[in-house]
């Protein structure tokens, strides 16, 4: 699927249906899936908030700037920004609007 | 006169200048007695972090109670863009410009809470809003800031939005200046912001050359979600900032600690001759009053302190989480939301500094033993209020913010969130949820959204400021 300037990308909802888009080089995933008409949740646009936190299953990606919304154990788990992210390699993600409360948990409970 | 009419005229009001009409009232007694019944509301409408895709709006819900659309979300003004995050809004013009000839309160200053974009909306016709201007984030990131919130209206032409973060989404914040006639960004608002870093809302009382700003945090801490690490960490605010309105520079800080963790709304007096007014502190759960000392300093007393409870399903106390706050325009009631806990409460405050539980009513939340409104489950809890300018009504919806929603009401982001009512007996001391109203924002054409902050065309409890 990887061509010179364009990576395939797996995007994985919430139902587990999947939908694959291709991303240009130095494009991020949050503008290859709106060009392509693929529903991804997303906000700030430059990694301060979050909406549109993901949970790269396979491959890598790499973030255009500080992932701010972000800790780094998160990070560390696995999870990404793709609206400040441009895929190194094919990937595949789980995305959906669940995901940002998954990563941070409900305090008290 | 219709209460919608959006240029009230100040002649009518017996205005003491008679040839100068501007918008507004000249009094809050005058908005709270010749104001009418509200007819219209406007509510913020995010879709922000919602199981279905789809931009933000401006919900246009009709108030008119012989109409055959009564409590109908009937039109929306969606925004060109998804990821706004609409949260609170406010006018080019209020009472504060009374006597500027030829202003109108005419414009809704809209903004994106996460996009940083600036929506103004013509709402010279209350019932046909439409978008008229975009500036768009990086015309706001320019100036060194980000995360727009309170907009309001200030004499000399202007309009100045508390931002809470700098471009990256990072501390300071600030505030910026638009111009009243072409909304062009000016820059900042302050000239000297001394030790003031955190920002949320704020109010002013220009007859007494001051302006109370409040803290939320860092829009890179609050954005992602609530995480109590980042309060253990210092990162949530605990303070509220004094300023000189005429210098714009800030000149006290009250630091309240752990008595005043996440000081969000302000809400002074509605009379101009008033020095004092109330914050609610969410984390901490307290009201705080703040008051002018006679020698022009500031101070602040904890005026209603509330517990934490337990709940069978959490596992630690859980605070009732006060979001937000609101004063009658007679200045004689104080109205607050316990988010988590799923109460809003009334309270006498003729005595200022001594408020006095007067009554409450339960809807949703956490312990709230009425969970359902004509069969439709509250989802959320009491959160953004308003008030009938006659005191009358008491409106509110049920979603604070899209990521903290996902955390603590996660049926809002697949159902939408309410839009509810009580009806306020101000002469007897008392409220009661009124069943026959209910706004389902689940049943919005194009999916369901949140509901957020709610204003009346013609201004309402927390919009206008008296010079």
């Amino acid at each position: 699927m990887t061509d010179a300037t364009t990576h395939a990308v797996e995007l994985v909802g919430t139902n587990g249906r999947a939908k694959t888009i291709r991303v240009e080089e130095g494009e991020t995933i949050v503008d290859a899936a709106k060009r392509a008409d693929v529903a991804v949740p997303y906000g700030c646009l430059y990694g301060a908030c979050g909406t549109c936190t993901a949970e790269l299953l396979d491959g890598e990606v790499c973030h255009q700037t500080s992932p701010r919304a972000l800790k780094p154990s998160s990070l560390d788990a696995g999870y990404v920004l793709p609206c400040i992210a441009t895929p190194e390699s094919d990937c595949r993600l789980r995305v959906g609007y669940g995901i940002q409360a998954e990563v941070v948990g409900t305090p008290w409970k | 006169m219709s209460t919608d009419d959006p240029s009230h005229d100040t002649e009518q009001s017996g205005h003491e200048h008679h040839e100068v009409e501007g918008p507004g009232y000249p009094t809050p007694a005058a908005m709270r007695t010749e104001g009418g019944r509200e007819e219209t509301a406007y509510v913020m409408a995010p879709r922000v972090g919602m199981e279905n895709d789809g931009p933000d709006f401006v919900g246009i819900v009709d108030l008119d109670p012989t109409s055959d659309t009564y409590s109908e979300l009937i039109d929306a003004v969606e925004m060109p863009n998804n990821g706004d995050e609409l949260h609170h809004f406010g006018w080019n013009a209020c009472s504060s410009s009374c006597h500027s000839e030829g202003l109108a309160r005419q414009y809704l200053v809209v903004p994106g809470q996460r996009s940083s974009r600036i929506h103004i909306i013509d709402a010279e016709d209350p019932r046909e809003p439409e978008l008229v201007k975009v500036i768009e984030p990086e015309e706001v990131f320019e100036h060194g800031l980000s995360a727009p919130h309170t907009v309001h209206c200030v004499p000399g032409g202007k309009i100045v939005i508390s931002m809470l973060g700098d471009a990256n989404g990072e501390l300071p914040g600030g505030f910026l200046q638009l111009d009243q006639e072409d909304f062009s960004i000016d820059g900042h608002w302050e000239a000297d912001r001394g030790d003031m870093e955190m920002n949320y809302d704020y109010w002013y009382q220009p007859r007494h050359d001051v302006m109370i700003s409040s803290e939320w945090a860092a829009p890179n801490t609050y954005y992602p979600g609530f995480d109590l690490d980042d309060v253990e960490a210092g990162k949530y605010g605990d303070s509220i900032h004094i300023w000189s309105w005429d210098d714009r520079e800030h000149i006290q800080t009250l630091e309240f600690g752990d008595q005043g963790q996440i000081p969000l709304e302000v809400r002074m007096s509605h009379n101009p001759e008033e020095t004092q007014g109330y914050i609610g502190a969410a984390l901490s759960s307290n009201i705080i009053r703040f008051y002018e000392e006679s020698d022009g300093t500031w101070d602040w007393d904890v005026v209603i302190d509330e517990d934490p409870r337990e709940h069978e399903d959490w596992d630690m106390p859980v605070p009732p989480l006060i979001t937000d706050i609101l004063l009658s325009l007679d200045d004689q009631y104080l109205f607050f939301s316990n988010w988590l806990h799923g109460d809003v409460r009334m309270y006498d405050v003729s005595d200022a500094g001594n408020p006095r539980l007067v009554d409450r009513v339960w809807a949703g939340g956490l312990f709230g033993d009425r969970q359902t409104v004509q069969g439709e489950d509250i989802r959320g809890s009491p959160q953004m209020l308003q008030l009938s300018r006659d005191g009358k009504r008491l409106y509110w919806t049920t979603s604070l913010f899209s990521s903290w929603d996902n955390q603590f009401f996660p049926d809002i982001a697949t159902e939408g969130s309410l839009m509810l009512k009580a009806d306020v007996y101000p002469d007897e001391g008392r409220m009661e949820l009124d069943e026959e109203f209910l706004v389902d924002f689940g049943d919005a054409p194009g999916g369901p959204a949140r509901a957020h902050e709610i204003r009346w065309p013609g201004g309402d409890c927390t919009s206008d400021v008296w010079q």
